[in-house]
């Protein structure tokens, strides 16, 4: 049988990128900054997020869409701390969130009573960086327990963040981690990475995290 | 790890192109993926492989290419056309 060559050149993650074009326009359409959280599992997504609704949920409408590979325990967590529905995504052996399932969370967020979205991806350093939510930002955590040079060996979550935060600071004089080193090696893959340092526990552990939300908030108002 | 998820965009890709009647024609898939794309070429071949071992497809060769950057896309389908050899 004659063989005939079919010309594609079609990007593989094309359908998912039209999906988060989509995305995006909803979220300006209402000027919703969205926070794409990533990081390894363990580096304390879940936690941050906890305080923030805790702290701030008065204060601003807060919706959060969370992922995980099995069990909705992430989103019970979350649930806790704010009165508004956290919309739970099982991916059910996926190890990343893709945009058509955020397009299809969102259907039952109400953007026009939001001020700001949280999606905690899975934890996974790898996955997550090459799929596009449609969100405003990347934000990349790094946890004090982990290896230092976590943004040379993933540097794809690194290059493609907007955002570094370092979290568990108070665990610093426990652990051989250097703070210098760390943000060395995220800056020498993304130079324009703005870097914040967190702890959970420690008082005022999470003004310059807080900072980096209002300057987010007022940024989108303003535009 | 998502290279499964890859996969099976790429036969939704060929199902777009040639349409479901024509999969168990598609000989080949070329693949462009980049050095950057954060894949590991050998666990999405033995996806491709699994995936275009079975109907609709039957046996589709993945053929990849390597190249710069974070490029990953299919660059070709060969398929064969129901005509004899000249």
């Amino acid at each position: 049988m004659a063989v005939r060559t079919i010309d594609v050149r079609e990007r593989v993650m094309a359908r998912n990128d039209q999906l988060a074009s989509g995305i995006r326009e909803r979220l300006a359409g209402t000027g919703v900054p969205a926070l794409n959280l990533v990081s390894s599992p363990g580096a304390g997504k879940t936690a941050l997020l906890e305080r923030t609704l805790a702290d701030l949920s008065r204060t601003y409408r807060i919706a959060v869409i969370t992922g995980d590979v099995q069990t909705q325990n992430d989103a019970d967590r979350l649930a806790r701390h704010t009165d508004r529905l956290v919309q739970a995504v099982v991916t059910n052996g996926a190890c990343h969130l893709d945009a058509l399932q955020i397009a299809t969370a969102l259907d039952a967020i109400d953007l026009d009573a939001t001020d700001l979205l949280f999606i905690e991806n899975v934890g996974n350093l790898v996955c997550p960086a090459a799929w596009d939510l449609g969100e405003t930002g990347k934000v990349v955590l790094l946890s004090v327990t982990e290896g230092e040079d976590k943004p040379l060996k993933y540097p794809s979550a690194f290059q493609r963040a907007t955002t570094l935060v370092l979290t568990k600071l108070d665990l610093i004089p426990h652990v051989p981690f250097s703070l210098e080193r760390a943000v060395g090696y995220a800056l020498e893959v993304n130079p324009d990475l703005q870097v914040l340092f967190t702890s959970t526990i420690l008082p005022e552990g999470l003004e310059e995290w807080y900072g980096f939300l209002r300057a987010q908030l007022h940024q989108r108002r303003a535009a | 790890m998502h290279e499964m998820s890859i996969a099976l965009e790429v036969c939704r890709i060929a199902e777009e192109q040639v349409g479901t009647d024509t999969l168990p024609a598609v000989r080949a898939v070329g693949l462009e993926v980049g050095e950057q794309a954060g894949i590991e070429i050998g666990s999405l071949v033995f996806c491709l492989e699994t995936l275009l071992g079975a109907p609709p497809f039957t046996g589709a060769a993945p053929v990849i290419e390597r190249c710069p950057g974070d490029v990953l896309r299919v660059s070709y389908l060969e398929v064969e056309d129901g005509r004899p050899d000249d």
